[in-house]
């Protein structure tokens, strides 16, 4: 009994530490336009629409959290493997972790940007210089929250696999919680606020992405302050329930049928979130799809 | 059937880049072996000039394969890479001596296989598929040898698995404490895969130069070594670290100072602080 208490402590405190990573996740790469909104701004130049907006694609980022995670675990495993304190270790390999993250941004931007100028788009250096530091910061939460969990599950759940292998599973996964859930909200919502809602992106829109602010031009860090609060939130929501979930269901049921129970558990979940995924999709295309008529026409 | 939307304009010949990444890696590699005639570990950071010279080699492959418009496949490319030739190196560390040739030989047939299901049975139809699938495989082992030389000091089995460490004046041995029972492994793995596509992924477009990517490249093969750098201190001797740390450090400042400069010569404007320029094509 005390080994699960235990446990589903250790559980949401794992939670709680995955929520606050994948917020950050999201508002660090909205902020550098990476995965899929990186399109747009990457093509918004060629249909001649310039643009002061920060355009760092490093990766898509699953696979680039995947190693800013298993990067600063692999610097946190070798501090502590030189007997340098836990916590210690962990905030030194995030850092040094956030630094090669900083390094990728700047050269992803300036590659970029560079390499479009036929169509007369300009680098920028304020951008470098303001919102690297911005997406770094974020970068330093998102990992060191992944980064702590990952050393609760190996140290304190006791998982056998060494620490540098599980947070680049768990940063793989914030990669793909940040991107399949927050980035449509910058991708699809923000870049494309002047177009019909839900309307998709036409190919006559193509490019021309929402480049100007209520006050001047816009930049990235306006991105990354609208779309944190329901973007950030909703992957934060995501990974947090993912790792918690994952982890409440190991906990209480492994030892049922010899770890057969919390696999059937975890068969069970997934059709209960296929359910609820179904019926809020079919609710929302009911009530706010572009695709049925208009009331007001009919009369 | 891809059709080809850019073509290699001017630069060095991709042969050209091939034999000389290909050999000096393997150079570099067995520089490392000198740590073993030696009884030291000073030489390990030729292992990660290895794996500037092979990334540099294979960033190039990737831009060659890449230019058949497969735009959003750069990033899977360089998985695929180090997928492939992470099989390969493992296997071939259990060769001793031999080990970097075999896992070059390994990675090449591995290639050959991955490149013959894309073109033939799933039915890609990309003409340098074959032959940059094996290149990619090659470079990925290699890669990975040539971090695992850096931050062990060796690239044998024994020395990967295991390492000693002295508790209460006894020396033990540890598995959990070695490249690949700790899981550094995993952080080779993506530090290269990373580096390997990074360099055109970020250059691609029209105003696409060979010498700003492969720029790029040795500045991404020297932060990967930074970072692998600060690792071996936890399995080498703190000197033999400290000298592939400021081998990296140099490296990295050089090539990263050289980049800025390549894209301030290619880039359209180079603004602090300005709006949108007016002449915008609307």
């Amino acid at each position: 009994m005390e080994h699960i208490v235990f446990g589903i402590g250790i559980t949401a405190l794992t939670g709680a530490l995955a929520t606050v990573a994948g917020s950050a996740e999201d508002t660090e790469s909205n902020i550098g336009s990476q995965g899929d909104p990186n399109s747009q701004v990457q093509l918004a130049p060629q249909m001649g629409f310039l643009h002061r907006i920060f355009n760092k694609a490093v990766a898509g980022e699953p696979p680039a959290y995947g190693l800013w995670c298993a990067l600063g675990a692999g610097l946190a495993w070798a501090f502590m493997a030189m007997q340098v304190n836990a916590i210690l270790a962990i905030v030194l390999g995030c850092i040094l972790a956030v630094f090669v993250q900083g390094v990728y941004a700047t050269t992803a931007y300036l590659g970029r940007t560079a390499s479009l100028a036929k169509f007369g788009q300009p680098v920028y250096v304020d951008i470098i210089k303001s919102m690297t530091t911005v997406t770094m910061a974020h970068a330093f939460i998102a990992i060191f929250c992944t980064v702590a969990l990952c050393q609760l599950i190996n140290g304190a759940l006791g998982h056998p696999f060494p620490l540098p292998l599980l947070a680049l599973i768990w940063g793989v996964a914030l990669g793909a919680a940040g991107s399949a859930t927050g980035n449509p909200y910058y991708g699809k919502e923000r870049q494309y606020q002047n177009q019909k809602f839900g309307a998709g992106v036409p190919i006559s829109a193509s490019g021309n992405i929402v480049r100007y602010a209520e006050a001047g031009e816009r930049n990235s860090i306006d991105n990354g302050f609208f779309t944190h609060k329901i973007g950030g939130s909703a992957s934060g929501v995501c990974f947090g329930l993912i790792v918690f979930l994952e982890l409440w269901r190991t906990i209480l049921f492994e030892r049922i049928y010899a770890g057969w129970g919390a696999i059937a558990v975890g068969v069970l979940m997934i059709l209960i979130f296929t359910v609820i995924d179904r019926y809020i999709e079919v609710w929302a295309r009911k009530n706010y799809g572009p695709y049925t008529v208009a009331k007001e026409a009919d009369a | 059937m891809s059709v080809k939307i850019e073509v290699i304009a001017g630069g060095v010949p991709h042969d050209k880049i091939m034999i000389a990444g290909l050999v000096s890696t393997l150079v570099c590699i067995y520089l490392t072996y000198l740590n073993a005639f030696t009884n030291t570990e000073v030489f390990s950071f030729f292992g990660g000039l290895a794996v500037v010279a092979a990334l540099i080699w294979g960033s190039h492959t990737i831009k060659v394969l890449c230019s058949y418009g497969i735009g959003t496949g750069v990033p899977s490319a360089g998985m695929i890479a180090f997928g492939s030739g992470v099989i390969a190196m493992l296997l071939a560390t259990k060769f001793g001596m031999l080990a970097p040739i075999v896992a070059v030989v390994l990675a090449a047939v591995i290639g050959l296989i991955l490149g013959y299901v894309s073109n033939n049975i799933l039915n890609m139809k990309i003409p340098a598929m074959v032959q940059a699938l094996t290149e990619m495989a090659v470079v990925g082992a290699l890669t990975v040898m040539g971090f695992a030389a850096m931050i062990t000091g060796g690239f044998t089995f024994t020395g990967l698995t295991t390492s000693t460490a002295s508790f209460l004046g006894f020396p033990i041995t540890s598995y959990a404490n070695s490249f690949l029972g700790g899981g550094l492994i995993a952080v080779a793995f993506l530090l290269g895969a990373i580096a390997i596509q990074h360099p055109f992924n970020a250059c691609l477009g029209p105003g696409w130069k060979q010498d700003r990517m492969l720029m790029l490249t040795a500045e991404c093969g020297f932060l990967s070594m930074i970072v692998a750098a600060v690792m071996s201190f936890a399995l080498i001797s703190a000197g033999s670290a400290l000298i592939s740390l400021l081998v990296a450090i140099i490296g990295w400042a050089y090539t990263y100072s050289q980049f800025f400069e390549m894209s301030k010569r290619d880039a359209a404007a180079w603004l602090d602080s300005k709006p949108i320029p007016d002449t915008e094509g609307q």
